[in-house]
């Protein structure tokens, strides 16, 4: 039983580094920006199909590719900020959700129409080889996949705390106005600060897609993943969204294993609710946090 | 200025009530089937309105409300043999219910986060209705045996069916009306503009609010026993899915929300669009004209926030707030 309970632990934290990983960049362009991303997801299921787009036109195995994923999607944030999310901030609370939600529709269908509904897998000569260590299973591409999450994270607090950019993301994080006033190019960083989320997506659409098929809706479900997750950690922290992404995927797994797949899926929902219903601004975030954003 | 509104208002009354007598000079089947979607989408997009629009609470989990109403209705029929005429009501009822518990949990939530706690009780609710394959048919849904009656809510020609969500649009319509010119009204209203400032006034935005959420959904799941009756077929992959909820959203705003037409117009541009780009393009691009939607949801919210109903209301303004708008662009970019 304890061998079970070990795998079980293990394999929600891998789970829960990818949820962390796709979840940091949402974090991040809200806590900067106060943009609800509801298109991340998709973001999340362009990264996937760029990397088996480039890995059937290379040949190239796409962990080699990752780094090219990263930058192309680096450069879309940046498109996506300079035509979308720029003219909604500030404007009317409608416009704020529902652009991203027309952003969603327009890249789940242009998937659709590019590659179908079929499931698309990239293949890796990594893929299907698993590690064993103590009697626990550990498969190498989810293993490579929470590696290379925890670096991210931790690089990207660095940079956070460290860097002048970096500072200036939290000083607009505090408070946008002030921070104007301090000669922080407020435009220049929220711009930035979406390059950065989106490129934290597709790394993860990167090294989701040798794990997991890519269909057009793979972001419907991961996006709301994120939101559970950005919620519980508190939004707009980094260090949060890592505690979450584990928490959400050891609660996956755990409940699929003792409840059944079923209940599972209602599992995080529930979590969700009632995280949303009796503590909006997270585990980790600070009360009223909720009614910023609003 | 109340004469104009009073004006307006049976200007609008007048031009829903019109839909009723389609099947008098249509017999087309395609044609009138055409028209039942049209009705359908207008009046799910202003069942949505009543509490989108009015209250400002974005949802997009009201694909919940139409589910109860479409399964609650269909499973009554078939296990007890009750006419969905009640069924329907049952519904209604049910999902109000539910409203009222989603309304009580999240009262503190706002704008984005309330979207996002609907979609999660959505999705809860799918999720064990694809589970319960007992009860609900699972994933494959139930299918409803056709046997024509009034009593049955299954008419033989398509014409029964559209009179049927013409009258529930009207019904809908002078519910919105109703609404629009009570307290209620006035205090929605308030709410929309400012929260703090209508509590301050003594709204009581918490009851307000749970109203105008329970009325909503009453109304959504209404709309889902009109839809379970005419097709004959109900699957949560589509009865229950997040894109029945954005898509009942995305028609109130394109047209205006927050106005009795603005639904219904969104529904006359949307509908005729979609169905000529799936015409047009079936099989080689599938999701083209979701994509259409998509493009189109987000350029309206960017510059048309207030949906067409605004160039119908004040054309001249909106002319001049969309150049004013470019022109203080160009401004700011040349101080840069």
């Amino acid at each position: 039983m304890t061998a079970i309970l070990l795998q079980l632990v293990i394999s929600g934290l891998l789970l829960g580094g990818i949820y962390a990983l796709v979840s940091v960049g949402l974090t991040l362009i809200f806590g900067v920006s106060r943009i609800k991303n509801f298109a991340h997801g998709d973001l999340v299921m362009v990264g996937m199909y760029v990397t088996y787009a480039l890995t059937v036109a290379t040949g190239l195995d796409p962990y080699l590719l990752a780094p090219v994923v990263v930058l192309l999607l680096f450069g879309f944030g940046l498109f996506l900020s300079f035509a979308l999310i720029r003219p909604i901030q500030g404007a009317p609370q409608v416009a704020q959700i529902f652009a991203t939600v027309g952003l969603g529709l327009v890249l789940q269908n242009l998937a659709l129409m590019m590659y179908g509904a079929d499931f698309r897998s990239t293949p890796s000569i990594i893929s299907g080889k698993v590690l064993r260590f103590a009697g626990v299973a550990l498969p190498a591409s989810l293993l490579i996949a929470f590696v290379v999450a925890m670096v991210v994270i931790a690089g990207l607090t660095i940079f956070l705390r460290l860097s002048l950019t970096g500072k200036a993301m939290r000083a607009i994080a505090q408070d946008r106005r002030a921070a104007s006033l301090m000669s922080i190019d407020v435009k220049r960083i929220d711009m930035l600060t979406f390059g950065l989320g989106t490129a934290c997506a597709g790394l993860a659409g990167a090294l989701l897609a040798p794990v997991f098929p890519a269909f057009p809706t793979v972001g419907v479900n991961l996006v709301l993943i994120c939101f559970v997750v950005v919620i519980l950690g508190g939004l707009g922290s980094v260090e949060g969204a890592l505690i979450g992404g584990l928490l959400i995927g050891l609660v996956e797994t755990l409940s699929g294993f003792f409840l059944g797949s079923a209940m599972s899926q209602i599992a995080y929902f529930l979590v969700f609710i009632a995280v949303l219903c009796l503590r909006p601004a997270g585990l980790f975030g600070q009360r009223g946090a909720e009614t910023l954003g609003s | 200025m109340g004469r104009t509104v009073d004006r307006f208002a049976a200007l609008s009354l007048l031009l829903l009530v019109l839909p009723l007598f389609a099947p008098l000079f249509i017999s087309d089947s395609y044609t009138l089937h055409f028209i039942w979607k049209i009705l359908f989408w207008a009046a799910l997009a202003s069942a949505w309105n009543l509490a989108g629009g009015y209250a400002g609470q974005f949802s997009l989990g009201h694909a919940a409300f139409f589910g109860i109403g479409a399964y609650t209705s269909v499973l009554l029929y078939l296990k007890l043999g009750i006419s969905p005429w009640i069924g329907m009501l049952v519904g209604g009822a049910l999902a109000a219910g539910f409203a009222l518990l989603i309304g009580a949990l999240t009262l503190r939530l706002r704008g984005a986060f309330f979207a996002l706690a609907t979609i999660a009780f959505a999705e809860v609710l799918r999720i064990a209705v694809v589970n319960m394959r007992d009860l609900t048919g699972g994933a494959e849904g139930l299918s409803i045996p056709f046997a024509p009656g009034l009593g049955n809510m299954m008419f033989s020609g398509r014409a029964g069916s559209v009179v049927l969500v013409a009258a529930l649009l009207l019904a809908i319509a002078v519910v919105t009306l109703i609404v629009e010119r009570s307290r209620l009204g006035y205090a929605l209203a308030a709410l929309k503009e400012d929260e703090e400032a209508a509590e301050a006034l003594g709204v009581d935005t918490i009851r307000v609010k749970l109203i105008s959420i329970a009325l909503s959904a009453f109304v959504s799941a209404l709309g889902g026993t009109a839809y379970a009756f005419y097709i004959l077929l109900i699957e949560p992959s589509t009865v229950l899915s997040i894109g029945m909820s954005v898509e009942m959203a995305l028609m109130a705003i394109i047209g205006g929300m927050g106005t009795v037409l603005g639904p219904a117009i969104g529904a006359l541009l949307i509908v005729p669009l979609s169905e000529y780009l799936r015409a047009e393009f079936a099989g080689s691009f599938q999701g083209l004209y979701l994509l259409v939607y998509g493009a189109i949801l987000i350029l309206m919210v960017m510059f048309m926030p207030n949906g067409l109903m605004s160039v119908v209301r004040d054309p001249r303004g909106t002319l001049r707030r969309l150049t004013l708008r470019r022109r203080t662009e160009r401004g700011r970019k040349g101080d840069a």
